[in-house]
């Protein structure tokens, strides 16, 4: 390993761009290689939100694709206790998760490095963590909790991906419950616009009748289609001399343009030796 | 330091072809070079003219061409107009024209070349003008040679009368197609008539082969002279034609030049020495009494006539007149030279020009000058039109039936064309009326050349084809061309069949050459014994020999072994009961001599008794030997040659493709019971009752559904102690079997994909979720209805649904056809509804449309082609076993195999295995995928506009089109196929593998001495690669399936024992190297590749990104397994190796062994 890593770890926190610093960690007490975490505090102004509490939040970059959130919380729980860890692929603002789906239609997180979100309960585990010793690395699987890799980890992945059919019928009925009810709604809104109000007036609105422009691009698409055929009816081909010479010239024009791709193509040809026979 | 050495070394594995800097180094200088050509072609308007080819020429890439309107539009001149005019009507396009122009000029010779050969030439004359007079001596008696020089010609027998000396020439001149103006590059050579004075020789040497003899020593004579000279660089003797009667001396200049020329000397008899009409092919040059040495007491014998040994000397009187007939043709016809030139190409590019009875230059030459004196073509012609000629009467003529004549005058006393008929195979009479131009050429040899233009000329009249490559540019070796190949190998053995055959008048005919003598009667056996089987059987042309001055002449026995190929009848080839002629008709008699002992009577259906033979073989492999068994049988019945002489290549390869090793079956039985049960379930599915919506398709969207699953699945039956076990509620209730991490991996059952199509109807919901969870439900409800009806086990699941049937597990996925127009939709701010695409409605488009088709489209192509899918699946396996399948997807690779079917040009569509694979192999390595989209017309479905149009398109849009571009009927331009990969890179590789395999490959097959083992074409070379991750056997399911099969295996919970049923749903779809490399990937795939053959490999290999080695400062989104380096002032990040190859082993717990990393590639 070079050996320039090995000495500025052993130096004070080393300032890198931005704030921040350096936590080794290594899969196991025997391992012999370490991945390094950098760690600051999650300053985004723009972001107020309850579930990142500015001041409480360590954003950690470079998290193995082995560790879960319970890992990552294991492993910053000496630093504090730790109220939640949110797992991403790359940073950025929160997502607008999907509450009501089940467990079976939600998209997996993509297996790779992550970066991670960690709450803490106190705002002083934050300073705590980045005072993390570079010295001495963090072990992620412990006897306590071991992570569970390779073919253990893929058995145990392979039997949790086999549906149990009850729970499966249960949560497809409660969406489409759900989406129906939502449909109903609409449709309900939609028509308490429609009619009339209180006073007996009656909103105007588009879906009434048949419409007078077209709503989706491929019905555009055709009109204008439509519209261009009618006219090229009227014309007439051929008919004036200016137009037969049009015609000629437009003939020529084509060889002209065919010759020169011919010829270009056998430039190219050429230039790669494509004529030798053998 | 280290790390950019290995950038560099990873840029020089890359050929210019796909680079774009270095393409432009290339191509600089044609740019200066077509400017100069442009000013020929339209005069002083050039100048302008020539200014997009520079910009074109800059990366060697199509782009489409800029014309402003002024040079569009501008007033044509009359020299335009009519060249314009002359493209148009005579060629298919300019193109065409300008590439016979560009090819001509690449092979005729240059001045420079010209100026060499004629100071050669004169060199070379005036020394044979001062051959030292040598006393007369005995012919028998050579002691006057000197030991340096051995006599090129085979005497036996040895005692002749008659007597010699040498002598300077009477005359020497040049003949044949250098003075003629059609000699061309490569393997110049110019013939030079030496004339032997007429006082060394006498009219009656015609007999007893003294003259040939004269000749020879004579040639020693001149070689004696010759060698100490320094003008003359190297000597050796060859004969004419691979004719031993004829020897000549081979002379090239001294120094560098010596590749450039070969001087031929021809010792010919005074013109007229000879009466032409002691040559008749029915008359009698050599007496038996003399040959053999035993005088016969018959009074009534008549000695057999000698048409070849007559001929052969009769060939040596009219180099002169010859030469003199033909230039008198060239000099009225200006396309003559150029036109016999495109033909020469032709023939050396099917190999028919070259060795014993080949279709030469010299016999090219002929035919023209023969349909300019019938008028099939005129004067005014050009040499294209000349060219389509040719071919077109070689096609319509068979000059083994009805020979043709140059031959103005009836002289009485030459031959008759019958009389030629009757001495020769093939008949083609020169001018003088009395010599046969073919007279060593072979009925097979004609076919063939039949054959070959036939099909040229079907290739030159197909639009969507460019026929000039597939006529002029591309080689066609036999091992490519042919099914079939095998060889005769100790051609000694023929020595007896000649005896076997009772040959010896032809044995004599042919001065003891019993090899030609031997192979027109193997021939026709074997044409009689295949009939139906092929359409063509044809051989190679026995090479001519070239051998030292100071050496013996080489043996008959010497020769190389003999090569046959076989172009098979796929309806018939594989037949395995051949039925004769009813017991009772008199053609039963010869049915059974061909036959001998195989020949049985057998009742058939129709109630007819018949002989009939009854050939070996069950499986589909077995069967395609069967034209092997039945060449073997034969010659060694009739011919008396053992079968360890025939070396029969037409199976070797489907060693790697075979199922299960102990049996001889290479899958195709296989895959028929996994459609047989897919049509079953497909049927099943379309008789649910109960469901809300009908089903409107059932598609099949897998390999295995198409025949070219490289392992099609096999039934599979549990062993249940090999596997944990658990039971999930619902309705179904079922166990279902979990693998045990201690136990080995379990056995990996291929899902096979089955798209079912569920009929549009309101009741479908129009957002994207709820369409998922209402295919979900009906997932659970069709598995609910076949459990019901039809017993099956199913395991259903948001995305699809198992069903485990007759051992096969099939995944079906219902669909709903307008689900990727849903995902399109997005509301734009006017409040118009837009479709965008996006690539989840591609992908699910690809499953769902693209798929299905494709899999249907093939399983109909796989039926007109019965080898379709063996050749699908050795160039899987071979795409496999190079560690490409990550790139080259199995899709890809059937489209282009496909493709080698739909349109074979200039081969006809595969028949075997093995001729297919090496056809896939030099597509991929030879194809232009750069400049040209690989258009597979499935079903025929594209005309020629749609061809035009996909071209303009790919051209236009180069630069945002997949690497390898491949257009389908219903995927005009986006290559849907390849469009995750091949990379650049990785198809570069490709290519030089495949080039690569395939000489190894080639060389092998037509090479009887080498070792065998054309397995290392499947052996990929590992040490370009940073990283090996070594697995453990035991863990990787597909182990037995690997190139070199393991000599022992684990028990993986299968049992072979149909009878037992089995209501617990397999393990399905397990494969942890799959899941291994999708975490390596996903994790890891921006700093690295990772390559592993999916079919058993043991090795994943692993190479580093270049770029993502280089040090990058340190930003918040690009931290992955990278490290903080400081260099002076600034931050920098470097991958993490170290803790990187730790992760390797972490995440592949129990699965890896080891990771070797070959550490002086890497270390930073």
């Amino acid at each position: 390993m070079a050996p320039s890593t090995q000495k500025h770890a052993k130096q004070a926190p080393l300032q890198l761009p931005g704030g921040f610093t350096v936590v080794p960690v290594q899969f196991s007490q025997s391992s012999t290689a370490q991945h390094y975490l950098y760690v600051k505090e999650h300053r985004v102004r723009a972001e107020g939100s309850s579930s990142r509490p500015l001041d409480r939040t360590l954003f950690v970059l470079n998290v193995p694709p082995y560790c879960s959130e319970q890992c990552v919380s294991a492993l910053f729980s000496d630093c504090g206790a730790v109220e939640s860890v949110e797992l991403r692929e790359r940073p950025g603002p929160q997502e607008h998760t999907e509450p009501e789906l089940s467990q079976y239609f939600r998209t997996p997180r993509r297996e790779g490095f992550s970066v991670a979100y960690v709450v803490f309960k106190k705002a002083s585990s934050v300073a705590a963590a980045k005072k993390l010793s570079p010295a001495t690395p963090l072990v992620l699987s412990t006897e306590q909790q071991p992570i569970r890799t390779g073919i253990q980890k893929w058995a145990d992945q392979y039997s949790a991906a086999l549906v149990d059919t009850r729970q499966l019928q249960a949560a497809v009925d409660a969406y489409m419950l759900e989406h129906d009810r939502r449909k109903e709604e609409a449709a309900q809104r939609e028509a308490e616009a429609e009619g009339a109000d209180g006073e007996g007036w009656v909103k105007v609105s588009r879906r009434g009748h048949t419409a007078s422009r077209p709503h989706s691009e491929p019905a555009n698409h055709r009109a204008l289609e439509r519209e261009k055929r009618k006219r090229a009816r009227k014309e007439l081909m051929n008919f004036y001399t200016w137009q037969h010479r049009e015609t000629q010239r437009e003939h020529i024009a084509e060889l002209r343009r065919k010759f020169e791709e011919d010829k270009q193509r056998i430039a190219v040809l050429r230039a790669q030796r494509k004529f030798r026979p053998y | 330091m280290k790390l950019q050495k290995k950038t560099k070394k990873t840029k020089k594995k890359e050929p210019a072809v796909l680079r774009p800097q270095e393409a432009a180094a290339v191509s600089d200088p044609s740019v200066s070079d077509d400017g100069r050509e442009d000013e020929q072609v339209v005069g002083g308007a050039s100048v302008k003219r020539s200014r997009p080819q520079v910009e074109v020429l800059e990366d060697g890439v199509l782009r489409p061409v800029k014309l402003s309107r002024g040079e569009l539009y501008k007033p044509p001149t009359t020299e335009e107009l009519n060249t314009l005019r002359e493209t148009e009507s005579l060629f298919h396009c300019s193109l065409l024209k300008m590439q016979m122009e560009e090819l001509l000029k690449e092979v005729v010779l240059s001045e420079r070349r010209r100026r060499l050969i004629d100071t050669f030439v004169q060199e070379v004359t005036e020394l044979l003008q001062d051959v030292p007079h040598t006393p007369d001596t005995e012919l028998c008696d050579q002691s006057w040679l000197p030991k340096g020089v051995k006599v090129p010609f085979l005497q036996v027998p040895n005692i002749v009368k008659g007597r010699f000396h040498m002598a300077p020439p009477a005359s020497v001149s040049l003949v044949g197609s250098y003075p003629l103006g059609t000699c061309t590059k490569p393997h110049v050579t110019v013939d030079l008539a030496v004339t032997m004075p007429a006082e060394i020789l006498y009219p009656g040497d015609a007999l007893n082969q003294r003259y040939p003899r004269k000749r020879a020593l004579y040639l020693a004579g001149l070689a004696h002279h010759l060698a100490p000279q320094p003008a003359i660089g190297s000597l050796r003797f060859s004969c004419l034609h691979g004719n031993r009667l004829r020897p000549v001396l081979l002379l090239t200049p001294p120094g560098k030049d010596s590749s450039n020329v070969t001087l031929r000397l021809l010792p010919c008899p005074p013109p007229g020495f000879f009466k032409p009409t002691r040559f008749h092919p029915q008359r009698n040059n050599i007496r038996s009494r003399w040959y053999t040495g035993l005088s016969t007491e018959d009074a009534d014998f008549k000695e057999p006539p000698t048409p070849h040994y007559n001929s052969s000397l009769l060939g040596d009187l009219l180099p002169l007149p010859h030469l003199n007939f033909l230039s008198a043709t060239a000099a009225h016809c200006p396309a003559f030279t150029a036109s016999v030139a495109l033909l020469k190409v032709w023939l050396r590019q099917r190999e028919l020009d070259q060795g014993y009875g080949g279709f030469s230059g010299f016999l090219g030459s002929m035919l023209v000058a023969y349909l300019l004196s019938t008028h099939k073509i005129n004067n005014m012609m050009s040499a294209y039109q000349v060219l389509r000629n040719i071919l077109h009467f070689l096609a319509s003529t068979d000059l083994t039936e009805n020979g043709i004549s140059l031959s103005k005058d009836s002289d009485p006393a030459a031959p008759s064309l019958p009389e030629f008929h009757s001495a020769f195979q093939v008949v083609f009479v020169d001018p003088s009326g009395h010599l046969n131009l073919c007279a060593d050429m072979t009925a097979s040899t004609y076919k063939q050349v039949q054959q070959e233009a036939s099909l040229s000329l079907q290739f030159w009249d197909d639009p969507t084809l460019d026929g000039f490559q597939v006529l002029l540019m591309t080689p066609k070796p036999l091992i490519r061309s042919y099914d079939h190949v095998f060889q005769l190998c100790g051609l000694v053995k023929l020595q007896s069949t000649s005896k076997k055959l009772g040959l010896l008048s032809e044995l004599m005919d042919h001065s003891g050459n019993y090899v030609l003598t031997v192979l027109p009667y193997l021939l026709s056996l074997l044409q009689r014994g295949l009939g139906a089987r092929v359409h063509l059987l044809t051989h190679t042309l026995p090479p001519t020999p070239q051998w030292a001055v100071n050496s013996d002449p080489p043996k008959h026995k010497d020769q190389p072994p003999l090569s046959f190929g076989l172009l098979l009848n796929p309806e018939f080839s594989a037949t395995v009961l051949e039925r004769g002629p009813p017991a009772d008709s008199p053609q039963a008699e010869a049915f059974r001599q061909l036959w001998g002992g195989r020949a049985e009577l057998r009742r058939f259906q129709d109630g007819e008794i018949c002989e009939a033979v009854l050939w070996g073989g069950k499986t589909a492999c077995e069967k395609r030997l069967v034209p092997r068994e039945i060449i073997t049988h034969l010659l060694e019945l009739h011919a008396d040659i053992p079968e360890s002489c025939v070396r029969y290549t037409g199976g070797l390869l489907d060693e790697v493709i075979k199922v299960r090793r102990e049996s001889c079956s290479t899958g195709e039985e296989d895959s028929l019971q996994v459609v047989q049960s897919y049509d079953d379930l497909s049927r099943k599915l379309w008789r649910l009752e109960g469901l809300p919506l009908s089903v409107t398709s059932v598609q099949g969207a897998h390999p295995a559904l198409r025949y070219t699953q490289v392992f099609p699945p096999v039934p599979f039956k549990a062993e249940y102690k090999c596997f944990g076990k658990v039971k999930k509620s619902g309705f179904l209730g079922l166990y279902l079997l979990l693998p045990l991490t201690e136990k080995p991996c379990p056995v990996y059952i291929t899902p096979i994909k089955v798209v079912c199509h569920m009929e549009g109807s309101g009741k479908w919901p129009q957002e994207r979720m709820a369409i998922r969870h209402i295919k979900a439900a009906f997932h659970l409800r069709v598995a609910e209805l076949l459990k019901k009806e039809h017993n099956l086990v199913c395991q259903p699941s948001p995305t699809h649904l198992d069903v485990y049937k007759d051992g096969l597990v099939f995944r079906v996925q219902v669909a709903y056809h307008r689900e990727p127009q849903i995902l399109r939709e997005t509301i734009s701010p006017e409040g118009m509804l837009c479709y965008r695409d996006n690539p989840e409605a591609q992908r699910l488009e690809w499953e769902t449309l693209h798929r299905t088709y494709l899999t249907s489209t093939l399983h109909g192509l796989q039926q007109q082609h019965p080898s379709f899918g063996a050749v699908c699946r050795l160039a899987k396996r071979w795409v496999g076993a190079q560690l490409l399948s990550g790139e080259l997807g199995d899709d890809a690779v059937d489209l282009l195999v496909a493709s080698l079917f739909l349109q074979p040009a200039p081969h006809t569509s595969p028949c075997s295995p093995q001729v297919g694979f090496l056809r896939f192999l030099h597509l991929l390595s030879s194809y232009d995928w750069k400049n040209s989209p690989l258009i597979v017309n499935l079903n025929g479905d594209l005309t020629g506009a749609d061809y035009t149009e996909i071209k303009n398109d790919f051209v236009a849009a180069r630069s945002s089109l997949p690497v390898m571009f491949i257009a389908t009927p219903k995927d005009k331009k986006m290559s849907v196929w390849t469009k995750e990969g091949p990379s650049v890179q990785i198809l570069q590789r490709a290519i030089v593998v495949a080039a690569e395999s395939l000489q190894v490959l080639e060389t092998q097959l037509m090479d009887p001495m080498q070792q065998q083992d054309f397995k290392v074409a499947f052996r990929p070379p590992l040490d370009l690669y940073d990283v090996l991750i070594h697995l453990n056997p035991k863990q990787v399911p597909l182990h037995s399936q690997a190139v070199d099969p393991p000599r022992f295996t684990y028990s993986r919970g299968a049992l072979h024992n149909p009878s037992l049923s089995c209501k617990s749903l397999p393990v399905i779809d397990f494969n942890p190297v799959d899941r291994y490399l999708a975490e390596l990937r996903a994790a890891f795939g921006d700093l690295a590749l990772f390559f592993c053959d999916p079919y058993g490999g043991l090795v994943i290999t692993v190479l580093w990104k270049p770029q993502a080695f280089k040090p990058q400062p340190f930003k918040t989104a690009q931290m992955n397994a990278r490290r903080v380096e400081v260099i002076g002032d600034e931050v920098h990040t470097l991958p993490n190796v170290e803790a990187i190859l730790e992760d390797f082993r972490v995440m592949g717990a129990g699965l890896v062994t080891e990771v070797e990393p070959r550490t002086e590639k890497w270390v930073i």
